[in-house]
């Protein structure tokens, strides 16, 4: 029989607020063990948790930009459980009262994944595991998390791949969140299930716990989907169970079943009032919500009328976009000043984390100049590529490679003079051009170019050619 | 209302604490009693519980929210204080297996 996928994730995503969620110790990455660590976060018996403004305010921000409705009130709840990365071993969290409901993510196909809830909560301390022992560190204790659960609204690997990609690429764009799946600043859980193709009757489901890449989840989803598909056909019961993912066997196996699932006994954090958030603050938040990805993108194909491939390679990284943009806005051309960016850039820029970061020494204001002289005409495409690529390395301005004399160099009657003199020079590409071979104009071009060092208009010169060869 | 053993063992097992059958059955009166007291407490006494609603309701204003500012940390041999620490880490016996 043939079985059709359900999946739904549980996204957690570390907010980007310079302290932790119930006390002022710094969320910075790494740092000695227990040195970003104060009463609160470690659980000292009478330490009172403060809810941190900028948390609420994120979650709020990344909410909106999922079209979210917002509780305006809300509270936390403590979840019990006993493990050595909670000192406290309950963890705050949010239960019945979530800060946020009933959103989607918008996939290119136009589907959308629905969002259930994106709540607030802490994050667990870091446990080393030596031989006999394991250590505790709990600078991480603390960290404000979102959680973000999606329906069972996907349906493929593909779409769980966009879906991840695209909540990365929003909570980036909003600022919330760098998103960095090898930091764990973004991990997710999936949950799957099969049922037979057309059925509208959910299959018993599987928790594959901790994905932190994109590709392990690809590769868990589809190893866990066939091996349910095959308990199935074999006449088995899929077991309702939480799973690992081995990454280096490509395997799930089991970490606990639903007899021994957790019991959490969760109830409302007594430490830490109902919250009120006053309506003018969201209204406040939604109007500085910046261009969503999927609005930008449709933006650059519409308006700006990028063609889709080249507009996807830009709407990605946030940087670049207003990088591109700002150059635009000072007067280069659209269509120079995206291929420079893809072509001549991008080619500095190897990894995702390079252009996530766009760390180049080049400013727009710059880049500017230099596609407008392209634009202009005043120097040629190949010359604005070069220059580019030297700015972009050495961080010179465009003043450095190329001089206002040069620009004025090749006016027009001086133009045709090395026109005449190309023709002059090669005559038999010039008979054959006149035959018919179209192509055998570039061997002019090349004489064109070489003689006025890149700086003639190969626009202009193709006309002066055409007129001296045809008449 | 009545407490099985099985209850006391779910609790027992939560809390990771162990107990012989025999405390666990001495355990049974001592829940029925707590869980009379809660129930006398939800509504037999009191009666009229609506200020304790009241209280369950209080507020936090978004203004007396904290702000996002780094405050300082303590030292690790302050935070390790209680425990023979490791390179600053705190050791505990291996939670996994």
């Amino acid at each position: 029989m043939k079985y059709q996928l359900v999946s739904g994730l549980e996204t957690h995503v570390e907010l980007a607020t310079k302290t932790k969620i119930f006390c002022g110790c710094t969320t910075a990455f790494g740092g000695e063990p227990n040195t970003h660590c104060c009463p609160v976060c470690t659980g000292q018996p009478g330490a009172l948790p403060i809810l941190n403004k900028k948390v609420v305010e994120y979650a709020i921000r990344a909410g909106l930009a999922t079209h979210c409705t917002i509780n305006t009130t809300t509270h936390l709840d403590r979840k019990n459980y006993c493990y050595p990365d909670l000192p406290k071993a309950y963890q705050i969290s949010q239960f019945d009262k979530p800060l946020c409901e009933h959103g989607y993510v918008e996939l290119e196909s136009g589907k959308r994944i629905g969002i259930t809830r994106i709540h607030i909560e802490e994050d667990a301390g870091k446990l080393v595991h030596e031989s006999g022992y394991t250590l505790i560190d709990y600078n991480r204790g603390g960290v404000p998390l979102i959680e973000i659960v999606s329906e069972p609204d996907i349906s493929s690997p593909e779409e769980a791949k966009e879906y991840v990609e695209k909540l990365q690429l929003i909570m980036r764009y909003i600022g919330v969140s760098d998103c960095k799946m090898q930091e764990g600043s973004m991990r997710c859980d999936v949950n799957i299930s099969v049922m037979p193709e057309g059925s509208k009757e959910f299959g018993t489901r599987t928790e594959i716990k901790n994905m932190n890449s994109i590709s392990y989840i690809d590769k868990a989803m589809r190893y866990e989907y066939e091996r349910q598909c095959e308990v199935l056909n074999d006449g088995g019961k899929i077991v309702q169970a939480t799973l690992r993912y081995d990454e280096k066997t490509g395997e799930t196996s089991v970490m606990r079943t639903k007899e021994d699932a957790q019991d959490y006994r969760y109830f409302p954090e007594p430490d830490i009032l109902t919250v009120v958030i006053p309506e003018s603050k969201v209204e406040e938040i939604k109007s500085q919500l910046p261009e969503l990805p999927l609005e930008k993108l449709n933006r650059y194909i519409d308006e700006l009328k990028i063609n889709p491939a080249t507009a996807r390679l830009l709407y990605k990284y946030k940087k670049v976009c207003d990088f591109v943009e700002k150059v635009i806005s000072l007067g280069a051309s659209v269509k120079n000043a995206v291929n420079l960016t893809t072509g001549v850039l991008y080619s500095k820029l190897p990894t995702e984390e390079d252009k996530e970061n766009f760390a180049l020494p080049v400013t727009a204001e710059e880049t500017a100049k230099l596609i407008k002289l392209a634009d202009e005409g005043k120097i040629n495409i190949t010359l604005a590529q070069q220059t580019l690529s030297k700015m972009a390395e050495e961080g010179n301005p465009v003043s450095a490679y190329i001089k206002e004399e040069d620009l004025a160099g090749v006016d027009d009657s001086e133009l045709e003079e090395i026109c005449k003199q190309a023709i002059e020079n090669n005559p038999a590409a010039a008979a054959d051009f006149k035959g018919g071979k179209e192509k055998a104009i570039f061997a002019l071009y090349g004489f064109v170019k070489k003689a006025t060092q890149g700086k003639a208009d190969i626009k202009k010169a193709d006309a002066i050619l055409k007129k001296l060869i045809l008449g | 209302m009545s407490i099985s053993q099985k209850e006391i063992q779910t609790l027992a097992r939560l809390s990771r604490l162990e107990f012989s059958e025999e405390e666990q059955e001495k355990f049974i009166p001592d829940f029925e009693e707590i869980i009379a007291f809660a129930d006398r407490i939800n509504g037999e006494v009191v009666g009229d519980t609506s200020s304790i609603k009241e209280v369950a309701a209080r507020t936090i204003a978004w203004e007396d929210l904290r702000e996002d500012e780094v405050t300082d940390s303590l030292p690790n041999e302050k935070i390790t204080s209680n425990v023979e620490a490791q390179d600053g880490y705190f050791p505990v016996r291996r939670v996994v297996k």
